[in-house]
């Protein structure tokens, strides 16, 4: 790992005239980090990502990378890579003058140039397409071009702006591989914005989950996973996303479609929460609360169940083998351990 | 399928007699600058006769040769050309992409500027010239011809440098590219076809210009368009040798568009489909 590419963020505003696109944020990237910003679109990752890469000014707050003040400094000043989600490559260059282009900026000679350049291209594999132009690449051909552009400076921070939208679905998932291992191999730091959280789940070592211009949770994709801090979080970690139920709380239990169900939280006393289950953590058994299968999705090794239950819809993941029909009458119950509580007004974990 | 075939027909020949429409009157052109004199007048008009070079002798190498014209005239529209070119592409570039104030009525002044009607300005121009000195001198007329070839081609090239994505822009400001450099390497070749198109829309309206050229030239500058009507006076018409000089003041131009044929083709045509332009 190199020690360089350490990012700190410290209270940044963005502003749109009145529309504060972000509110305050701050986080920090360590070096080697592949760190994600996840959110749904307009939740101010890629405005984000673009003050990080210079290429928009914050309204207030600083931006630090190694220690270093940059929040006034130039885009090309400021020694990051990026690759854009549109690729942004020179049409009218070669695929060999458009990863050289980073390198003749610097003034490298022609010398250093053409083993860069043919390196760069190796590691992506697309050394064979070094005379054509971009319009003669598939997309996938293309995203290699842009990230071996990004990746022959050896810069000391690599930006991605949803790399993988634009590739159809196969492709995506074994670029994701792929793009893990460059990481890696690289040892570089890289900031991945996406609003697909199985990309930031699968890709990310932490992850900042964004909503309405703030951070909700920063962590490690499991910890997040495992504890969302906020409903907004559990509702879009996960797929098919977790079940938030409104119910009431008391001494231990929730009532959910007049069936009690205990939970891990052991405090005494009444509250209106909303419960979280994710569907995976939803079981078949006999004395829970009612239910009968209103749809089935089968996914092939798993399947997914639409419950109802009294008027309530809760969804259910199960392995294949025992899927119930449609119209079956069942029961459910879930873990303890396995039950989200939040609270119903200020909508954080309890 | 007859429907069809009739169809077919009838777009053929409404092709047809607009094609006559347009190329009558170049070839009578051509055709009468290869006869003599008598030849042009007999009637009915001579389809076959022995073509002879001698109005094109006279116009080039006579008494009344028009070679100095033809100078002036180059010299007036490559002049023209060129530092509307300079001034055009950089001024496109900053409407199209940079926030400044004022922007609007910038974009809005340079078109209203084409909305005048050219007889209206020119005793303006033409006192605003004598009392500099400008009458009949290249930097005066280049200098009217500025007026309006520069809002014209600015407001042409404008668009051409939208077409292309900011993403692009950013990626080189990314790479380590100053706005410099980034214009120069990555946008205007890009728009070469844009460059293209305006090149020659700029030097044709500079090369046929007439109105201007007749009120502000004179004896020293004096462009073809203006000097062709010599020979026209209230005696006679030498009809032969004014077909010589439309057919050769024309030849640049035909020049020029075949040259420039394969980018007007592609900067006519940017746009046309989503990422086409940036092929």
């Amino acid at each position: 790992m190199s020690g360089r590419g350490q990012v700190r963020f410290e209270d940044i505003v963005k502003m749109h005239g009145e529309f504060a696109a972000l509110k305050g944020v701050s986080f920090e990237i360590e070096p080697g980090e592949f760190f994600a910003l996840l959110g749904p679109s307009g939740s101010g990752k890629s405005t984000t990502l673009r003050i990080l890469a210079g290429l928009d000014a914050p309204s207030a707050g600083r931006v630090f990378i190694d220690g270093q003040d940059i929040t006034a400094a130039d885009a090309r000043d400021r020694d990051i890579a990026m690759v854009f989600q549109s690729y942004a490559l020179y049409p009218h260059m070669t695929v060999y003058e458009n990863i050289a282009f980073p390198l003749e900026m610097a003034r490298m000679s022609k010398a250093e140039i053409v083993p860069a350049v043919q390196e760069a291209a190796r590691k992506v594999a697309i050394e064979h397409l070094l005379q054509r132009k971009p319009g003669q690449l598939s997309g996938g051909q293309q995203q290699r071009c842009a990230l071996a552009r990004a990746i022959v400076r050896k810069a000391r921070l690599f930006l991605l702006d949803e790399p993988l939208s634009n590739l159809d679905a196969k492709l995506r998932l074994e670029t994701r591989t792929e793009l893990k291992k460059l990481q890696r191999s690289l040892g570089v730091t890289a900031v991945y914005v996406t609003h697909d959280q199985e990309e930031a789940m699968t890709l990310a070592d932490r992850m900042a989950v964004f909503m309405a211009g703030e951070i909700q949770q920063i962590g490690r994709p499991a910890d997040v996973f495992a504890r969302p801090n906020s409903i907004d979080v559990a509702a879009f970690i996960g797929s098919p996303p977790m079940n938030l139920i409104p119910a009431r709380y008391r001494d231990g239990g929730v009532e959910i479609a007049g069936h009690r169900l205990e939970t891990s939280l052991k405090e005494a006393g009444e509250r209106d929460v909303v419960v979280g289950i994710r569907p995976g953590a939803v079981r078949i058994a006999a004395g829970g609360i009612p239910a009968v299968v209103e749809l089935v999705e089968d996914l092939g090794d798993t399947a997914i169940l639409d419950l109802d239950c009294q008027g309530i819809s809760i969804r259910a993941r199960v392995s294949d083998g025992d899927v119930p029909r449609e119209g079956t009458a069942l029961s459910i119950t879930a873990r303890a351990a396995d039950i989200h509580l939040f609270d119903a007004t200020t909508r954080r974990r309890l | 399928m007859i429907a069809r075939r009739i169809r077919l027909i009838a777009v053929l020949a409404i092709t047809l007699v607009f094609l006559l429409a347009w190329v009558f009157p170049i070839v009578w052109s051509v055709l009468n600058s290869l006869k003599t004199d008598s030849d042009v007048l007999a009637y009915p008009p001579k389809l076959f006769f022995t073509p002879t070079l001698e109005p094109y002798r006279d116009v080039l190498f006579g008494s009344a040769s028009i070679l100095p014209n033809l100078i002036s005239s180059f010299i007036i529209s490559i002049g023209t050309t060129v530092i509307t070119m300079l001034m055009a592409v950089p001024a496109a570039y900053a409407l199209a992409r940079l926030r400044f104030r004022g922007k609007k009525f910038a974009g809005f002044y340079v078109l209203a500027t084409q909305m005048l009607p050219p007889v209206g300005i020119i005793i303006p121009y033409f006192l605003i010239l004598r009392n500099i000195g400008w009458i009949d001198t290249y930097q005066g007329i280049i200098l009217i011809y500025l007026s309006f070839s520069l809002p014209f081609a600015i407001w042409l090239l404008v668009s051409y440098f939208e077409d292309i994505p900011f993403e692009m822009e950013e990626a080189a400001y990314l790479d380590g590219a100053s706005r410099m450099k980034t214009l120069w390497r990555i946008i205007i070749p890009q728009v070469r076809g844009g460059i293209a198109v305006t090149v020659v829309f700029v030097f044709l309206n500079a090369w046929n210009e007439f109105l201007f050229a007749v009120v502000l030239s004179g004896n020293t500058v004096r462009p073809v368009t203006v000097a062709m009507f010599n020979f026209i006076s209230v005696e006679q018409t030498l009809w032969a040798k004014l077909a010589a000089v439309s057919v050769l003041a024309m030849l640049p131009v035909v020049i020029l568009g075949i040259v420039a044929q394969k980018n007007i083709v592609k900067g006519l045509t940017v746009g046309a489909v989503k990422g086409g332009g940036r092929r």
